[in-house]
């Protein structure tokens, strides 16, 4: 009785935490449990191996996949840390729940920028150290405090070409114009996006959109309310209700378009006119467990353009480093929503903004919405 | 406990006793802190199952409506903030609404189901059974998204009508009060069939032979002896389907287009959307209010079908 069965059970849950079949804080709860009479030195490596993971949370489904290949894989090859992932969805309410348990189990969070900063001004959110963080990898604008610009998308218009291929709409007038492009239309369920574009209907110029006039924009969205099919809540919902012919326009996410635009061969088209570019971002959530600057430089990490091209390839996210532009084959960049060709077309979020109201906004929004 | 004592009831108090190894002093007797020795038995069976609720239900819901009470501030701000809401008040008679429907209609659907299925000839019990069983193990967001297949306006459904001329444009039957009942109907049958067949099961067919055998029709007998011989088996299917389908969350979002907002989803909404969990807390609170005195007043009727007393 050497402990010879028990160094062979730990080799292969470590083989095992290596390939990220398992986490390593399981790894090290097994390894307690299998290796209470093993030697001191191989209990003490259990242990090292436990600071050395991340656990990210994303919104699940393909984004494990693709943050995995595009950014979890290498991180670990360059630093011997495991990133595992998480598909949970970080909503403000989950990151809130997160950090009040006192023990965090989530290391980075593919948040809204806006919810990071309200939650980083309430000291849940670890400010982003851009000693590490290097911002000129960033389009300028998109480095806040407590989030870091990782990728983009926006909330745009797509339409049926089979009912407005000879006359296609042109920006949010044409949204909301249903006598001269008749059909029903769906809208995003949690607002953000949609005030801005009934307030681009309603002649309100670009630049003088914040702060957002709630009330006006509500007024033109419930007047259109008899012409609005849905209001759709997540991505597969808004791709089913353009598909089925329930709507002939929708305003929706770009990544969703895209998919729209290949797979249904030349049906669906999309605009980026007046489209509204929302980014998202990497935050660290406060006292987390893999460590602050383990996290910042998983951060760091993502900034690399070829990694990014990854993202881009497999979500359709428009990349946060401008270096990445350039890598985009030229037949793909109409699918970018932050190519120079397309960005200029279109009017960014306001995080600040929506950090400060948001929460008002939305229940105000539903009250129209559901009434 | 009365289900304890019905298990009972067959034998003579005093027999009943003495099986339980009782002196038999006084009918069905022995009282421990002055409670029947029976009771404590059976308190006993049940102690697991009810130490269970405490850890995962009492105890987290005292701490979401100790939320409702402390966050942002003590005191009843968030009551009060909630009895003026007309968004909130809006949600819960539409709940409240669409879940008695689907409630009304799910049972009669299914008793209809269950009484193929324990009477019908054994291959309708089993197509029947199938029927029942195969979308029960289906997830529900696969059902929802099936019903958007055939009810949107591109859908199976809609063709259908118009390639047989019946109808000139499609009907707006998804993404409204429609397709959520339809949707929520269809996912709760098989839960309320359970119930019912095993109600139905429970009949004694001598007692509809006689009824035969006095000349009654079968339309009188199912009248008069079997729907009344099964009427808890209906009353405790319709509380426990009221009360499930009080939760539902997906099916109405996706198959109500977002505008029939239902009350988990204002619940999640203030909880994880836009984050206020004092009041998402005293929605839930309220919720269950509601939802209790609803039973506490259906208690009474529905009492032997839910303590499995049949319809004897």
């Amino acid at each position: 009785m050497n402990g010879a069965f028990e160094k062979d059970c730990l080799e292969i849950l470590a083989a095992k935490a290596e390939r990220g079949e398992i986490s390593r804080r399981r790894f090290t709860q097994l390894a307690a449990v299998v290796a209470a009479g093993a030697p001191l030195a191989l209990r003490a490596g259990a242990a090292r191996a436990a600071d050395k993971q991340l656990v990210m949370v994303n919104w699940g489904g393909d984004a494990i996949k693709a943050y995995d290949a595009a950014y979890g894989q290498p991180f670990f090859k360059e630093t011997g840390i495991v990133v595992k992932q998480d598909g949970t969805g970080p909503t403000e309410g989950a990151i809130t729940a997160q950090f009040k348990s006192g023990k965090p189990t989530w290391d980075l969070v593919d948040a809204d920028p806006f919810s990071a900063i309200s939650l980083g001004k309430q000291g849940m959110i670890e400010p982003i150290d851009y000693k590490i963080v290097d911002k000129s990898k960033m389009r300028p604008g998109f480095g806040w405090d407590y989030a870091a610009s990782t990728y983009f998308f926006s909330y745009i218009i797509v339409y049926d070409a089979q009912k407005f291929g000879a006359s296609p709409p042109k920006g949010m007038a044409d949204f909301f114009d249903v006598k001269t492009f008749p059909g029903k239309r769906s809208l995003y369920k949690w607002g953000a996006g949609m005030w801005e574009a009934a307030l681009l209907a309603d002649g309100v110029a670009r630049d003088k959109l914040y702060p957002l006039d709630l009330k006006r924009a509500h007024d033109k969205i419930a007047a259109l309310k008899p012409d609005i099919v849905s209001f759709w809540g997540g991505g597969a919902e808004s791709q089913q209700v353009m598909l089925s012919g329930d709507a002939s326009m929708a305003l929706i996410w770009s990544t969703r378009a895209s998919i729209l635009d290949r797979d249904s061969k030349g049906q669906i088209k999309f605009i980026w006119d007046q489209g509204l570019i929302s980014p998202g971002a990497l935050a660290v959530i406060k006292n987390n467990p893999g460590g602050t600057e383990a996290a910042m430089r998983f951060i760091a990490s993502t900034s690399d353009p070829q990694k990014q091209l990854i993202m881009f390839q497999m979500l359709g996210q428009g990349p946060a480093n401008p270096a990445t532009d350039a890598l985009i084959p030229s037949d793909q960049r109409k699918f970018n929503p932050v190519d120079p060709e397309n960005f200029k077309k279109q009017i960014a979020l306001d995080m600040p903004w929506y950090s400060e109201n948001y929460g008002a906004a939305l229940d105000a929004y539903t009250k129209v919405i559901s009434a | 406990m009365r289900a304890w004592r019905a298990a009972l009831a067959p034998f003579p108090a005093a027999e009943a006793a003495d099986r339980l190894g009782a002196s038999a002093a006084s009918p069905g007797s022995v009282h421990i802190l002055g409670v029947d020795r029976a009771k404590w038995a059976a308190l006993l069976f049940v102690a697991p199952l009810l130490l269970f609720l405490i850890v995962v239900y009492v105890v987290p819901f005292v701490g979401v409506a100790a939320w409702s009470v402390t966050l942002p501030s003590p005191g009843l701000g968030q009551y009060q903030r909630l009895a003026g809401d007309p968004l909130v008040a809006s949600v819960f008679l539409r709940t409240l609404r669409v879940c008695a429907t689907v409630t009304a209609l799910s049972v009669a659907a299914a008793y209809a189901i269950a009484y193929v299925w324990v009477r019908g000839t054994r291959w309708q019990r089993r197509l029947t059974e199938l029927c029942i069983l195969i979308p029960f193990w289906i997830s529900v967001l696969t059902r929802a998204f099936g019903w958007l297949a055939v009810l949107s306006n591109r859908g199976l459904l809609n063709t259908w009508l118009e390639a047989a001329g019946l109808i000139d444009g499609p009907l707006q039957l998804a993404h409204n009060g429609f397709g959520v009942v339809v949707g929520m109907t269809h996912m709760l049958i098989p839960f309320a069939a359970f119930p019912l067949a095993s109600a139905m099961r429970a009949v004694d067919e001598r007692v509809l032979l006689a009824a035969r055998g006095l000349g009654a029709s079968r339309l009188r007998i199912f009248w008069q002896v079997f729907l009344p011989m099964t009427r808890s088996g209906v009353i405790g299917a319709a509380v426990i389907l009221f009360v499930f389908s009080l939760g539902f969350f997906i099916t109405p979002a996706i198959l109500g287009g977002g505008r029939s907002v239902m009350a988990s989803e204002l619940v999640y909404l203030r909880m994880f959307q836009s984050p206020d969990w004092g009041f998402g807390a005293a929605i839930s609170v309220a919720l269950v209010v509601v939802v209790g005195v609803l039973l506490g007043s259906l208690y009474r009727y529905a009492k032997p079908a839910l303590l499995g007393e049949g319809g004897r």
